[in-house]
């Protein structure tokens, strides 16, 4: 079971940790505003860890219960055969598998090629290792031996039950992503946002214009920002995230 | 460092971000692929034909009902019993015999781990006992094969079915897993000193039959995952037509009476999915439905509420 944690899960992490940009470096130094987030604590917050660690619990709670559920005491072949423990376990470690790699893959904000393989290769290498450590004699593979070759490989409920619980144990994250990210978007969440419409737009004139927007948005000093800051409140219905008393307007362009 | 794409973090990538567009259809996306599946699976599930009797109450005689646990220890009792079942629905061959337990914990973690694999498959390791707690030898100390608390709760009992005045044969090979008939349990292995204590918790084995050939004993051992199981008896080869009488004299040997547990003879059919499995049609709907709700409120959301911190940046650059 800690082949689990050394193999299955940690090479999607450790891309994730060494590769991941959520802002790209040219916009970075454009906004210095970002490196706010460490000071003011955004990121490593007691709240935000622990909506992650709920979320863990939530998603083993879904995996757990949905598989057993989904595989009852009744057959799941064909022919009639019944699941036993090591049946039960192999589906929902699949499961799990599944899962945890997926919710690297929405995670994730820069998706390189290395993330491509990690993820894919993590689920891949899951199988491979039931089907060669199913294949070793049963002196050494016990419970594991043949489970999914013989049993689980042929069940079409296997794979019904695998494609339901892992996306059953991503939507709860996908769906607060969503809502995150569209109704309150950290300041990072907003230049990604910014970022892609610069995509999608003329770049540097264009960006001259959203930034000025912008960064008037985010200030707090002064009594003339503090009046224009309300009347753009006031006329539109946008939402702020983070705590703008704290931030200064350091981005200006003239 | 040397400067190189993947050294400075400048290496191709796309940057997905959650836009409108992406999250409806992929909301949308998973309900339409969830419902239709979720309807195939409880189409199947609706196709299985099940009947289930619940013998280990009423099959106590009437002056023992209040203390079954006597009825069962007592040898001179007869366990005998007749049941009759009637088919629902027409139920096309193979029909799987099965025995279900409730209450009965086959993954209890010492029960689980009493019992010993390397003496199960090879004929040199006959005497090696280890971790079969408390039944590894006689009261003279012989070791037995096979040890366990697992092999020792062998269910025990028997059941044969006719149908008016024709015998339904239920046919008992190949009702393991052919794995475990091959690899775990050896040709050459037979059982000895086996429920010779004074405890006996079930079956006994026939000492002239090799392991491998003990199909009920290599199906009880593939030890349950939940508390609720069932295990494959046999199974028949006979087309059941709906209103059949289905007579079946059954031993009631077994002992589920100490703890609270019940026993029930199952004879189902089965699909590509298996048994009866409503949950699985119903799950599949539920998170099918879910997701395309979700995918119209994501919906609805953009359009009435448009001048997010979000949509707002996009509004701006297209001016």
């Amino acid at each position: 079971m800690s082949l689990y944690n050394v193999l299955f899960t940690s090479l999607p992490v450790i891309a994730m940790g060494v590769f991941d940009q959520d802002v790209s470096a040219r916009f970075c130094l454009k906004y210095p505003m970002l490196y706010q987030e460490g000071p003011q604590n955004l990121l490593f917050r007691w709240s935000r860890l622990l909506g992650w660690m709920l979320h863990g619990v939530g998603s083993a709670v879904i995996i757990f219960f949905l598989t057993i559920a989904s595989l009852k005491h009744q057959a799941f072949r064909k022919d009639g055969e019944v699941i036993d423990l090591s049946i039960l376990g192999a589906t929902a470690y699949t499961c799990v598998v599944w899962a945890v790699n997926m919710q690297m893959a929405i995670t994730v904000n820069y998706f390189t090629l290395i993330q491509h393989i990690c993820i894919w290769s993590g689920i891949f290498l899951w199988y491979l290792f039931l089907i060669i450590y199913g294949a070793i004699t049963p002196s050494f593979s016990t419970t594991f031996f043949m489970v999914f070759s013989e049993a689980l490989g042929g069940a079409p409920a296997y794979w019904v039950v695998t494609l339901l619980v892992a996306v059953a144990a991503l939507i709860p994250y996908f769906t607060l992503a969503v809502v995150k990210t569209w109704f309150f978007p950290d300041y990072h969440n907003k230049i990604q946002w910014l970022q892609h419409a610069a995509k999608h737009a003329d770049p540097e004139e264009e960006l001259g214009v959203v930034l000025r927007q912008f960064s008037v948005r985010s200030t707090g000093v002064g009594v003339s920002a503090r009046r224009d800051a309300k009347l753009v409140r006031t006329n539109s219905k946008v939402i702020h995230a983070d705590s703008s008393s704290q931030s200064q307007a350091t981005v200006e362009l003239t | 460092p040397e400067y190189s794409k993947f050294t400075q973090q400048e290496l191709p990538a796309c940057k997905p971000i959650l836009t409108p567009k992406w999250v409806v259809s992929v909301f949308f996306l998973v309900g339409v692929v969830f419902v239709p599946v979720g309807v195939v699976s409880l189409l199947a599930a609706q196709d299985v034909v099940e009947i289930i009797d619940r013998y280990d109450h009423a099959c106590v005689p009437p002056n023992m009902t209040d203390n079954k646990l006597a009825y069962i220890k007592n040898d001179t009792i007869s366990k005998e019993c007749t049941r009759i079942l009637t088919v629902t629905k027409e139920m096309k061959q193979p029909i799987y015999v099965y025995y279900q337990l409730d209450n009965f914990y086959q993954n209890h973690r010492r029960y689980v781990k009493s019992r010993n694999d390397a003496q199960l498959r090879d004929y040199k390791k006959s005497n090696t006992t280890t971790s079969c707690d408390p039944e590894r030898f006689t009261a003279d100390g012989k070791p037995i094969v096979p040890c366990g608390l697992i092999a020792w709760s062998l269910f025990n009992d028997t059941y044969s079915f006719t149908r008016g005045k024709e015998n339904l044969t239920v046919n008992k090979k190949d009702i393991s897993w052919k794995s475990d008939r091959e690899h775990k349990f050896a040709k050459n292995v037979y059982p000895s000193n086996f429920q010779n204590g004074a405890l006996i918790g079930g079956k006994k084995l026939n000492s002239s039959i090799p392991l491998s050939e003990q199909e009920d004993l290599i199906v009880w051992m593939r030890t349950a995952a939940l508390p609720t199981f069932r295990k494959l008896y046999g199974r028949i080869y006979v087309d059941l037509k709906a209103n059949d009488t289905i007579t079946v004299r059954l031993s009631n040997n077994y002992n589920t009476y100490s703890f609270g547990g019940k026993k029930k003879l199952v004879l189902s059919t089965a699909t590509w999915l298996g048994g009866k499995n409503d949950f699985l049609g119903f799950a599949y709907l539920i998170v099918g439905g879910l997701c395309i709700f979700l995918a119209f409120a994501f919906t609805l959301l953009y359009l009435i509420k448009p001048r997010l911190v979000a949509f707002e940046l996009r509004s701006i650059t297209v001016k």
